[in-house]
């Protein structure tokens, strides 16, 4: 699959098909990719698909002029259609570039199963539905499922729904309901109970604004966190201004979230913010049975306006 | 005054007896990310930890959101009140990389300008450094002139060196502290033979490596390279994580909460990073990305060994760590044109 995809981007840059490649090359730490964004046919050689492929590189869509060929995964794919849906991008500047995704290891859980900094383990190997843990010289074998990201295991369109090369043959949906769990758990909560939760949650953050940052869903312009007249949130991270931050991100990325669980990753204070997107994600399914970024013709959900749907006030 | 020591297992009563005192802040997981945390009595489990504390001790002095006084309106004019003194921490288990940083922030707070706020808590707190003995993969501090087990810049260093830790005086506090601390034991040549050993073994186990020679200058004739800068700065998402949790990062916003006739004035982190940063006067001069990124680079690595003699970064690796897309500091910086091409 690593070898056609970089035979396929040195073609299309050869060919003058695309101006740029956005894919995944080795990153600078063990088990790590870092994007790779490049003019150089060259670069291609660099190209990697592994269980380490983390980034959502459709967020790099934005901003970037010329045609594009595209690295994404299942979900990744869904940010792409559904920036086709909002016109940031133009589908015919896109060459999609599509993996059939298996699952992308979260390094966090790996720790915890090893009892060992990332730093200190030898080895991470994948076989199919097992991963193997090398410290120390001593090899552990673990089922994938308790490796993955839980998006990943939650995860209904490993293979992307829009592309134009496909780099293997499809891959079945997880959707292993383990995914869903602390969700669930969350759910359950009385009010006051759920509200204690996330404020402990959000009395962590640092408003490094990494969560936004990473999103492909989030592209305004200007976020409304940093509108000064008028002041919508207090800029400095209070727990009750965290929570208005991520109550409205939430709301403003409704529809448009495809469940890629970048947010959640990126954080660097751990805050389990895919509790919140997932949960819209399902109520946006369940409300309007509407998924993101699974029809590049769909209008967006909540951008449209028909006046049949309205309420009786709005018409 | 000669080394002590103190066995690993007695570690929790040194810290209570400290607390009555002080305080006590130990590198903790308990709020659910790695920081300094007041130290409750109970775990030690960080004496044997591989990597850092994801929060850098600096939050400490500069906190990420800190109350700068309240204000009042009534009959007679405005009423000003200031937040209560938080009282003398003790820093435990303060990483060299982290220490140093705390003195290339006092180049700025104490020494350009005095923030009262920052000083206030810097001035009353002591720092007791604990060496690493196994530095990260993403540590380059041996690059960047600390050493992972050896500091200066603390009042107490104390070396791992297998059931027991050697504890060095550096400071005349930490040497005061020592005198009143109760349960310590005089350290003996095979201790000091010991934590000689593990001191080296740890310096040559950091294998990052930065190329500072000439960086400041390398800078300064890159700066204009806008190819380079748009390259490096391509895959950058404009997140703070890389500033705000620098441990010698020390920008600040600062903001009002108003009611009717009161309100609380506060200042947080800021980043250099972020398109909005500096747009309280007018505007952001840096509105691309790749001068943003430009920036970050050089205030470090060449303004502020220009105007202060030192690089604003001591190898602690976090910004390489936590960037969400593997941007690298070391990878960016070893790979600054020697001689660009710009004007030229």
């Amino acid at each position: 699959m690593e070898q056609r995809l970089r035979s396929e981007a040195r073609a299309l840059l050869e060919q003058g098909k695309v101006d740029w490649i956005i894919g995944f090359e080795p990153g600078s730490l063990k088990f790590t990719t870092t994007p790779l964004i490049t003019k150089d046919k060259n670069d291609a050689e660099r190209l990697v698909i592994n269980p380490f492929i983390v980034n959502n590189l459709a967020n790099f869509l934005i901003g970037i002029k010329g045609r594009v060929g595209i690295v994404v995964k299942g979900c990744d794919s869904r940010s792409v259609v559904s920036l086709i849906q909002d016109n940031k991008v133009a589908r015919e500047n896109l060459v999609i570039l599509g993996i059939p995704c298996t699952g992308v290891i979260d390094l966090s859980k790996v720790e915890k199963l090893a009892g060992k900094d990332r730093g200190e383990l030898d080895d991470i190997t994948r076989e199919g539905e097992r991963v193997t843990i090398k410290t120390d010289g001593k090899k552990k074998e673990f089922p994938i499922t308790q490796v993955l990201f839980d998006h990943c295991l939650a995860c209904e369109f490993p293979t992307p729904k829009e592309y134009d090369i496909l780099l293997g043959e499809p891959s079945p949906p997880l959707a292993n309901p383990v995914a869903q769990e602390r969700i669930e758990k969350l759910r359950q909560l009385a009010p006051e109970q759920r509200w204690g939760f996330w404020e402990k949650e959000l009395s962590r953050c640092i408003r490094c604004y990494a969560c936004r940052n990473v999103c492909p869903a989030c592209f305004c312009q200007r976020c409304f966190v940093e509108e000064t007249e008028p002041q919508w949130v207090f800029p400095a991270p209070r727990w009750q201004d965290n929570l208005i931050f991520q109550i409205t991100r939430n709301i403003h990325v409704a529809g448009r979230c495809t469940d890629c669980g970048e947010c959640e990753r990126a954080c660097p204070v751990n805050i389990p913010l895919r509790s919140l997107t997932r949960e819209m994600y399902d109520i946006v399914g369940e409300l309007f049975q509407f998924k993101a970024g699974m029809d590049k013709d769909a209008t967006p959900l909540l951008t449209h306006y028909e006046e049949k749907e309205a309420e009786e006030f709005f018409r | 005054m000669a080394n002590k020591k103190i066995s690993k297992k007695d570690i929790g009563k040194l810290l209570n007896q400290w607390g009555q005192q002080f305080a006590v802040f130990t590198p903790s997981r308990e709020d659910g990310v790695a920081k300094m945390a007041r130290w409750e009595g109970k775990d030690t489990g960080f004496l044997g930890w591989y990597w850092n504390t994801v929060v850098p001790p600096k939050a400490n002095f500069l906190p990420p959101m800190e109350e700068m006084f309240r204000f009042q309106k009534d009959k007679e004019g405005y009423r000003i009140e200031l937040p209560p003194d938080g009282g003398r921490q003790l820093i435990f288990g303060i990483r060299p990389c982290d220490a140093r940083a705390m003195k290339i922030i006092d180049a700025n707070f104490k020494e350009l300008y005095q923030d009262p706020y920052y000083l206030n808590k810097r001035k009353s707190a002591l720092l007791v450094g604990l060496g690493c003995t196994n530095p990260g993969e993403s540590c380059f501090c041996t690059s960047m002139g600390v050493s992972p087990a050896e500091s200066s810049d603390v009042d107490l260093m104390l070396t791992d060196i297998g059931d027991e830790l050697l504890i060095e005086p550096v400071s005349a506090a930490g040497k005061e502290l020592i005198t009143k601390s109760r349960g310590l034991k005089a350290a003996n040549k095979t201790d000091e033979a010991k934590a000689k050993e593990v001191k080296k073994a740890s310096y040559n186990k950091v294998s990052r490596k930065l190329n500072t020679e000439g960086i400041a200058d390398r800078l300064l004739a890159s700066f204009d390279d806008q190819d380079f800068w748009e390259k490096v700065a391509a895959k950058c998402i404009s997140c703070g994580i890389c500033t705000l949790l620098c441990p010698t990062c020390y920008c600040f916003d600062i903001n009002d909460e108003l009611t009717r006739q009161q309100g609380t004035r506060f200042r947080s982190w800021d980043s250099c990073g972020f398109p909005v940063y500096t747009k309280m006067p007018m505007e952001n001069p840096r509105a691309e990305k790749w001068k943003r990124v430009r920036q970050k680079v050089c205030h470090k690595y060449e303004f502020y060994p220009m105007s202060l003699d030192v690089i604003a970064c001591t190898g602690c690796g976090r910004c390489i760590r936590l960037c969400p897309v593997n941007w690298d500091i070391t990878q960016v910086l070893n790979s600054v044109p020697a001689k660009t091409k710009v004007g030229k």
